[in-house]
């Protein structure tokens, strides 16, 4: 007992000691740090799986919609851009731990993020929800799919809408399916295990246009917006990137970029070049 | 929500998490004697494919496993992914839990000293009268430790059954993680797997205690 007292001690004091090493050196090194506060990198928090606003390319390099905005707006500001790939469901907790300086990766603004202190930024898209559905299946409103099993990635807008604000309507259909990827919701769909999918507009127009068979209802469920997720402390780092971006859409950079052919699908929806 | 509406919730899903338990160990422990066989035959052939399958299941992440045995027959054939995801999940696991427990096996079996093999064919037992009556009693005393292991990894593996949409404790703690913003639930299935262990703990090392009739 007492050797471990005396171990314990040891120890408090090493880490004592290691205390008084950071404060001493810590005065130094302040003025300098406060002289220069300049950003030389920044690491963007995307989602590699959603597309057309950040995935990996055909090159084997992220890109996307949000991805080249993001490395127009880092290179105006002379940062470097570094990708991140967070988990979605756990990207609130990513930007926290610092693994990343924002989520930016057509994420739904929601609520609970303003209220829990995160800094969000001009939102820049419009999204609207709808329900994917085999062509042939006759379905033809929400209403339909009563007893109907609906396939939702977990961690989007979708599930929460149905955990939320549409709740009733989830509580008409037979199932809520979670998957963890959207690819894995249209796979259910696809393989005949689920009756349709609630997904965002434009990852359903793209996937529809790529597969044969699938049609989008007519029914737009919760439209919703898109911004850049801040840590509570960086309020001055997304004005930046804002004025950044607003400075892009000045100069046609912003246009551009969204008159790409692979971002047809969600051109309509930029908040910043309908005003 | 409140802490007890969220363990309940999750409690909800505690029974999904002990069918695929449960109805693994049942299809695995065997499964894993015959693969052990097979991979003891005398036939090349037999041992050498039966050899490439262990490795390709000890080989491959588990989570791969689940999506080929889910997905693989629908973007290979074109057939109906199953609505009932216990199926798919089962096989997963039963499959990949057999490689394993064939291996235990084949460990127990080749541990035997050949001096037994030769005093039963002394005593006229015949070769399935020596495997059952000698052999495999004294192989389940010397895995038993082994199989504990993989029990309790088996537990904590079924958190797995998420990425194939199975709505077993660990995806309904993660939905409620997600809407809530809350890092709880995930505090919660800790405390489950933990509690579920410890009773699977307690049982394995009764029936090792029964087997020591020898000690």
């Amino acid at each position: 007992m007492k050797k471990l007292f005396a171990m314990l001690l040891a120890f408090a004091m090493v880490f004592a000691l290691c205390a008084c090493g950071s404060t001493a050196s810590a005065p130094a090194a302040a003025p300098a740090e406060e002289a220069a506060p300049a950003r030389t990198s920044f690491i963007m928090g995307i989602d590699p799986e959603y597309p057309p606003f950040s995935y990996l390319g055909d090159d084997g390099n992220y890109t996307g919609f949000d991805v080249e905005v993001c490395r127009a707006v880092c290179d105006s500001l002379g940062w470097e851009l570094k990708i991140f790939g967070v988990n979605w469901d756990e990207k609130l907790v990513q930007l926290d731990s610092m693994e990343c300086d924002c989520v930016w990766s057509g994420m739904t603004i929601l609520d609970s993020m303003k209220e829990a202190g995160y800094v969000i930024s001009e939102p820049y898209y419009d999204n609207t929800q709808v329900l994917v559905v085999k062509a042939d299946s006759g379905f033809e409103s929400s209403a339909d799919l009563a007893g109907k099993i609906v396939a939702v990635q977990l961690g989007t807008s979708g599930e929460a809408l149905l955990n939320g604000d549409l709740a009733e309507l989830a509580g008409t259909f037979g199932q809520v399916l979670t998957c963890d990827s959207f690819l894995k919701c249209f796979t259910e769909l696809e393989g005949n295990a689920a009756d349709a999918v609630f997904v965002d507009m434009p990852v359903a127009a793209s996937y529809v246009a790529s597969h044969e068979g699938l049609s989008i209802l007519d029914e737009n469920l919760g439209a919703e917006q898109y911004g850049i997720a801040f840590r509570s402390s960086d309020a001055e780092l997304c004005a930046q990137v804002d004025a950044a971006v607003q400075a892009l859409v000045a100069d046609g950079t912003y246009a551009k970029i969204a008159a790409k052919e692979e971002y047809a699908d969600i051109v309509n929806n930029l908040l910043f070049l309908s005003k | 929500m409140s802490l007890l509406t969220m363990i309940l919730k999750m409690s909800e899903g505690l029974g999904k998490t002990c069918a695929i338990f449960f109805l693994t160990l049942l299809f695995s422990l065997p499964l894993g004697m015959i693969v052990a066989l097979l991979r003891m035959s005398k036939v090349k052939l037999v041992s050498a494919v039966t050899r490439f399958f262990i490795t390709i299941l000890r080989g491959t992440p588990l989570m791969l496993q689940l999506l080929a045995v889910t997905y693989g027959p629908y973007y290979l054939f074109g057939a109906n992914v199953a609505r009932n995801k216990l199926i798919p999940v089962v096989i997963a696991f039963s499959i990949n839990y057999a490689a394993y427990f064939a291996e235990i096996y084949r460990g127990g079996i080749e541990s035997i000293p050949i001096g037994q093999y030769e005093a039963a064919e002394v005593l006229g037992y015949t070769k399935l009268q020596t495997f059952l009556r000698i052999i495999l009693p004294q192989v389940i005393k010397r895995i038993m430790p082994s199989v504990t292991n993989e029990v309790v990894t088996l537990v904590k593996d079924t958190s797995m059954a998420f990425t194939v949409s199975y709505q077993e404790m660990f995806t309904i703690g993660k939905q409620i993680a997600n809407s809530q913003t809350s890092f709880m639930p995930f505090l919660v299935a800790g405390v489950f797997y933990y509690l579920f262990n410890a009773i699977v703990d307690y049982m394995m090392g009764r029936i090792e205690k029964r087997l020591n009739y020898y000690k």
